[in-house]
């Protein structure tokens, strides 16, 4: 053990003295002790190559201390969030309805001042979202399913409240239900970008579903707003299938071009 | 929680080959001196310390597979006794099985009398193949030599990844980008067998083995020399020839035997890479049997030249492995992939030379050294080819009868007469 602590000790000359380092030195000497009572029990009897073999499996102290900080200080970071996120949110909450009550006060249009408290709410939620989602996104590979749904979600409240927003702020008659084909449309982009940004499993496949359904929203919201006519704006859906065409013949000839091995060629 | 390791896709593909093979790697040092034990016991601690993998246990959910770190003392690594019969204890050793749901992967045992020593050690092939198996044995003397010499405690072995796809790590990455796309399974089937009974359950594991002269190994180089051919490929000529002769295929036939090749011929180093396995099959095939030997040699040549020109050697298919076994549940990935996997029905493994200076305990080098693959069920057989001293060593573990042993003892007799009249 004394093996150890002079190791540990020589290993992190230079380190700023500080709690952190005492953790941190803490913590090395007791895996350290942990392994040794672990190689114990294998049999194995001499004491300098159980210290020798500990010390080697631990290499460089300095580097992992690095390490040990970084976690530290998101542990810190995590148990600070731990309170503040559920006491923001109470704040955030009286402040929303706090800025419903007076913005509606003043001007008298409680009908239209309740997308106060729903914006609110829905940044809120977006928010949190946005929280869980950088959190899965530092867990394993299978976690990112659920950030891929939680930025769906994201996207069709931003886009619900757009439609709202227009629904109330525009003019009577005003066409706003595009707003959610849009929306739609949006979240599948997003899906598709996250994808190819964490190079999730079947990415390719998502493209080959996604595109043809945006571009059947493309052809709604245009047919919509009179773009095109809803009898013959139907080819703008077929965007979508020479879009997967295009990608299909892209990828293939690149493929051709880079990663084809003819052997006789070679020869 | 016990501590968790990957499956990689080796120990996979291995895991998958229970049906054609016991998984085994064998190995035997003779020695005329007695290790000191304690120093055995040590070193083989740390080299288990530093590949986990030798001490864990293989979990198949069905779903997935990984291995799960396992604790474990050395009593069960490693064991010492004094038999009468030095050959008939090793033997027993040797020819025993690993489940791969064992806490263990390798074991080893110390044989003593009258001064000599055999130390024997098997080990499952999905933790390492012949060639880091090898490096594993050099290590492991190394140490022992320097701990017990010098006192050096026997910690340097070689740790890291033991993912298939180092194996890639040679090429630049256009190269890489080629060999990872080579999908298509080059993999043929041959239904020509090694003439073995049919199985029985009284059929028991036994190795089978055959020296060469000395000269032997002297007189190949020469003749490979004069025909343009490698030892192995004429090794591999007098298996072509003698399996025609025993099992009287008609010489018209096409046959074919595969040869195991290592894949870290597309690695820059080795280093820094974790125990693991790099071998892959070349499908060698002739046309017919030749009218003598020596055309069965230019047949040989002319099919292995093939493969040789091929920069992705052995490469083929693995993306498509992987791919399999990363996509589907590993129950349905293993079925998916027996329906395009052909097990070769005869194979041929050179492990190549056993340097003795490697295998040497504090100055001592093995009197004998053999390294065997694993015992072959029936129909399938594999013969391994190991050289050390300039003695040709060729063994086949089957799990048979003594029928099975006669039939493979008259392919030895074979192999001796046609390698005869291949150096003259």
């Amino acid at each position: 053990m004394t093996d150890f602590v002079e190791y540990i000790e020589a290993s992190c000359k230079g380190l700023s003295e500080g709690r952190l380092t005492y953790l941190y030195k803490r913590s090395v000497l007791d895996g350290m002790k942990q392994r040794a009572k672990e190689l114990l029990r294998t049999g194995l009897t001499d004491e300098k190559v159980i210290s020798d073999l500990i010390i080697n499996e631990y290499g460089d102290l300095k580097a992992s201390y690095d390490t040990f900080v970084k976690k530290q200080k998101q542990k810190e970071r995590a148990h600070i969030m731990k309170y503040a996120l559920p006491i923001g949110g109470v704040v955030a909450l009286l402040l929303i309805f706090i800025a419903y009550f007076t913005v509606s006060r003043f001007t008298y249009a409680w009908d239209k001042t309740w997308l106060i408290i729903v914006g609110g709410i829905f940044a809120m939620i977006i928010f949190y979202f946005s929280l869980a989602i950088k959190k899965l996104c530092t867990m394993g590979h299978i976690f990112r399913t659920a950030a891929r749904v939680l930025i769906a979600g994201c996207v069709m409240l931003l886009s619900v409240f757009i439609f709202l927003c227009l629904l109330m702020l525009l003019p009577e008659n005003t066409v706003t239900w595009p707003a959610l084909p849009l929306g739609v449309a949006l979240m599948l982009l997003c899906d598709l970008a996250f994808s190819y940004a964490t190079k999730q499993k079947f990415r390719t496949i998502s493209f080959f579903v996604y595109m043809p359904a945006v571009a059947a929203m493309a052809y709604i919201v245009l047919a919509a707003y009179g773009v095109v006519s809803w009898a013959g704006g139907w080819p703008v859906v077929l965007v979508g299938l020479v879009a997967d065409l295009a990608y299909i013949f892209a990828v293939l000839a690149y493929n051709m071009k880079y990663f084809v091995y003819r052997q006789e060629a070679d020869e | 929680m016990a501590k968790r390791l990957n499956a990689e896709l080796w120990d996979k593909m291995h895991y998958l080959f229970r049906d054609f093979n016991d998984r085994m790697v064998h190995v035997e040092f003779s020695y005329d001196f007695v290790p000191d034990i304690d120093a055995l016991r040590t070193v083989f601690i740390c080299a288990f310390e530093k590949a986990p993998v030798l001490h864990s246990r293989f979990v198949d959910t069905r779903l997935s597979t990984h291995w799960e770190i396992m604790p474990y003392s050395i009593d069960e690594v490693f064991t010492v006794s004094y038999p009468e019969n030095l050959r008939q204890a090793a033997d027993e050793f040797l020819t025993q099985y690993i489940p791969p749901e064992s806490d263990l992967q390798m074991k080893a045992a110390l044989f003593i009398k009258d001064g000599k020593s055999i130390l024997c050690i098997i080990e499952n092939h999905m933790c390492m193949d012949g060639g880091d198996l090898k490096y594993f044995l050099q290590a492991f003397c190394e140490n022992y030599t320097a701990y017990v010499e010098k006192g050096i405690s026997p910690v340097d072995f070689r740790t890291g990844s033991r993912s298939y796809a180092d194996v890639y790590s040679g090429f630049s990455r256009t190269e890489a980008g080629v060999a990872q796309r080579l999908f298509r399974n080059i993999n043929a089937r041959d239904d020509h067998r090694f003439p073995l009974t049919a199985d029985n359950i009284r059929d028991a594991s036994f190795i089978a083995r055959k020296k060469f002269s000395e000269d032997t190994l002297d007189k190949l180089k020469a003749k490979g020399k004069e025909l343009g051919a490698t030892i192995n490929e004429l090794l591999l000529a007098a298996y072509f020839y003698s399996v025609y002769e025993l099992a009287g295929y008609d010489s018209g036939d096409t046959v074919m035997i595969s040869n195991a090749i290592d894949l870290r011929r597309h690695m820059d180093s080795v280093e820094d890479k974790g125990f693991t396995n790099h071998t892959s099959w070349m499908q060698c095939a002739i046309p017919e049997r030749g009218k003598d030997i020596f055309e069965t040699v230019r047949y040989v040549v002319k099919s292995s030249n093939r493969f040789k020109k091929d920069k992705f050697m052995g490469l083929y298919g693995l993306p498509l492995l992987n791919f399999g076994y990363n996509f589907l549940p590993h129950a349905v990935s293993e079925e998916i992939i027996k329906i395009g996997y052909s097990n070769p029905l005869m194979a041929m493994s050179n492990i190549g030379v056993l340097n003795g200076k490697h295998f040497a305990l504090c100055g001592n080098e093995p009197a004998d050294a053999f390294m065997s693959g694993a015992v072959k069920y029936k129909p399938f057989v594999l013969l391994t080819v190991t050289t050390y001293k300039k003695v040709i060593t060729l063994s086949m573990c089957v799990r048979g009868n003594d029928e099975d042993k006669r039939i493979v003892d008259d392919f030895f007799g074979l192999m001796e007469k046609n390698i005869e009249a291949l150096i003259g």
